[in-house]
């Protein structure tokens, strides 16, 4: 997420490093010598450029074409309307409220973790985490449906218990279900994202602040609050964009219904395109970019306050 | 953290390291136990819902039908195929250049594991949709066959695959072991062969299952693009049998999950082992910046 910058950062030292060429017979030795130890790199940063660069920038310039190739800000005025606002106003919420739950969850759960002395469960529960955070996509959508689907095993049981939960405003196709569903993959991703920087308080700042008596309302108001704040925060944002841009599971289990941009474009590229919006895909899809970059540069900022607040 | 220093010796009710840390025991095994709940009910769901007949009754009829169906092999078969593609265009372009980082530009380190992580930037279907604009006029045999599947599929398992393979390097001396290959005469080739591969066995595993495993859940990019791949086929299964999607659901995550939790078994003893025994939190907020995401 940090890395954007980074890479500007980079390819900056690394041109310069190579471009200018250096005064006649100052230090030519030098420079070859750099220019050398760039060159292993190069054909990774083409693939890269080729398979991954290329195309987001042509999504983005083509955002602004027009079907005849001029340019126009049709395409994102079309974008901010309609369903396609709609679309962007729920995955927004829906990312902001599954991104909210599996943060205060995946905390309370690395706490526990952390504070527990047991090995098995520690180690059930890191490698556990390393594992599901891995899951999502199609199999996810469908052991959800199997268990509270419309005929879901756990439906099952209630109806049978005499509470029907699609009777009370339930239903796994739609955004609480979806928030639901997303918390197989965003909670343990939490959990993992937090167990090292609550694993580094417990050792030296913890022993400090017992040894000086704080009690525990004490040690979290003045040192454990402020110390977990920014990794917590860096986490949600990440946790944020992971669901932002999930296709898979959403695609499978809600067949389109629901309005959620990723959804949206997926329709607009597979072709269930109207006269006159064939570039309103690419304003869809630089809008989610952009959304991801902002929510890159909230995180990068995040990350360097924590680190400098640490130093 | 002077506030605390202030209120010293106030309240002596928790004297002893880590005691402020200690949260009751009830609350943690009630929390851990709940999230556990959250994580196996569906799995098992899955399974009794798979095996469930007409009137109740246990039945294996889904799993037998499905793997009578021609078109679970034929996408299976295929999936395995852009898997393999995938994993070796991944090692011939990492093991080169990640090797080259650590030897010769040690310095890049850092900002090359940023620019793995830049397509979690850009999220998949957006590259699809770039793929399709941009690659438009590549010939055939590329944009119209699963070769584009593999190739873009090696960008966007980058993040997992760099960091496993990297973070292998890392941890073994390789500048030593090329010096001391390089005093005795060998080549690059022969170094590369009999020196370096042979150390990094465990992370070129690690890297070539993630992204194994990557490419046979992936779904965006191929249904997108209309390859009708594993994951694509389950959906297609979905809409006209319940219970068989379900089965085989429960089949792609039993098997993603295996190789993965062999490789975090692997690699979290190999941690485990060469951990620092003072870990300060800004390095581990530094390493919770890549691993987190990955």
């Amino acid at each position: 997420m940090a890395s954007s910058t980074n890479v500007e950062d980079s390819a900056q030292s690394r041109t310069g490093g190579a471009s200018p060429p250096s005064p006649a017979g100052l230090r030519p030795k030098r420079g070859r010598r750099r220019w050398h130890n760039g060159i292993g790199t190069v054909p990774f940063l083409v693939y890269l450029g080729l398979f991954l660069v290329i195309p987001a920038i042509s999504v983005v310039v083509t955002a602004f074409q027009s079907g005849a190739g001029t340019f126009t800000l049709s395409n994102f005025n079309e974008a901010v309307h309609g369903v396609y606002l709609k679309s962007f106003i729920n995955s927004i919420q829906l990312s902001f409220a599954a991104a909210i739950v599996a943060t205060v969850v995946g905390v309370l759960a690395s706490l526990a973790v952390c504070a527990s002395s047991n090995r098995i469960v520690r180690a059930l529960v890191s490698s556990g985490s390393a594992v599901f955070a891995n899951t999502g996509g199609v199999p996810l959508a469908f052991s959800f449906i199997a268990t509270v689907g419309n005929f879901g095993v756990i439906t099952k049981l209630l109806t049978d218990a005499g509470f029907n939960p699609y009777d009370h405003g339930f239903s796994l196709y739609s955004v609480l279900g979806l928030t639901i569903v997303y918390q197989y993959f965003l909670i343990p991703l939490m959990v993992l994202i937090m167990i090292p920087p609550i694993e580094a308080l417990r050792k030296e700042w913890v022993d400090a602040s017992s040894s000086l008596g704080a009690t525990r309302a004490q040690f979290w108001r003045w040192v454990g609050i402020p110390l977990l704040a920014p990794p917590i925060l860096a986490a949600f944002i990440v946790l944020f964009t992971d669901a932002f841009a999930a296709y898979a599971t959403a695609e499978a289990l809600t067949s389109g219904t629901i309005a959620l941009v990723p959804i949206q474009l997926g329709a607009l590229i597979s072709g269930n395109v109207l006269a006159g919006q064939t570039n309103l895909g690419d304003a869809l899809g630089a809008g989610m970019i952009a959304i991801v970059l902002v929510a890159g540069f909230l995180y990068a900022y995040v990350q360097r306050k924590a680190s400098k607040w640490l130093r | 953290m002077v506030a605390v220093t202030t209120n010293v010796g106030r309240d002596g009710k928790e004297p002893g390291a880590a005691n402020v840390l200690k949260l009751g025991k009830a609350f943690r095994y009630g929390i851990l136990g709940l999230v556990g709940i959250f994580f196996i009910i569906p799995i098992l769901a899955s399974a009794r819902f798979s095996f469930l007949g007409n009137n109740n009754t246990i039945t294996i009829s889904a799993y037998t039908q499905l793997f009578s169906t021609p078109q679970f092999w034929s996408t299976l078969f295929l999936s395995v195929k852009i898997g393999l593609g995938t994993v070796l265009l991944t090692l011939a372009l990492l093991i080169p250049t990640v090797v080259w980082i650590h030897l010769r530009v040690p310095k890049l380190k850092r900002v090359f594991e940023s620019i793995s992580l830049l397509p979690l930037v850009i999220p998949s279907v957006v590259v699809t949709l770039g793929v399709i604009t941009s690659f438009k006029s590549l010939p055939n045999i590329i944009m119209g066959t699963p070769v584009i599947l593999a190739l873009e599929y090696v960008i966007l398992a980058l993040p997992y695959s760099y960091r496993t393979f990297d973070s292998a390097v890392q941890a073994i001396d390789l500048k030593t072991l090329v010096d001391a290959g390089q005093s005795l005469g060998a080549g690059w080739i022969k170094l590369l062969r009999f020196v370096v591969l042979p150390n990094l066995r465990s992370g070129l595993l690690g890297a070539a299952i993630l992204a194994f495993a990557f490419c046979l859940g992936e779904f965006a990019v191929a249904s997108l693009l209309s390859f009708t791949t594993f994951p694509v086929f389950l959906v297609q299964v979905g809409q006209v049998a319940a219970s068989q999607a379900v089965a085989l659901s429960l089949i792609a995550l039993l098997f993603t999950w295996m190789p993965l939790a062999v490789i975090i078994i692997i690699f979290g003893q190999r941690n485990a082992s060469s951990k620092k025994k003072t870990v300060s939190l800004a390095t581990t907020i530094e390493q919770e910046e890549t691993t987190g995401i990955a």
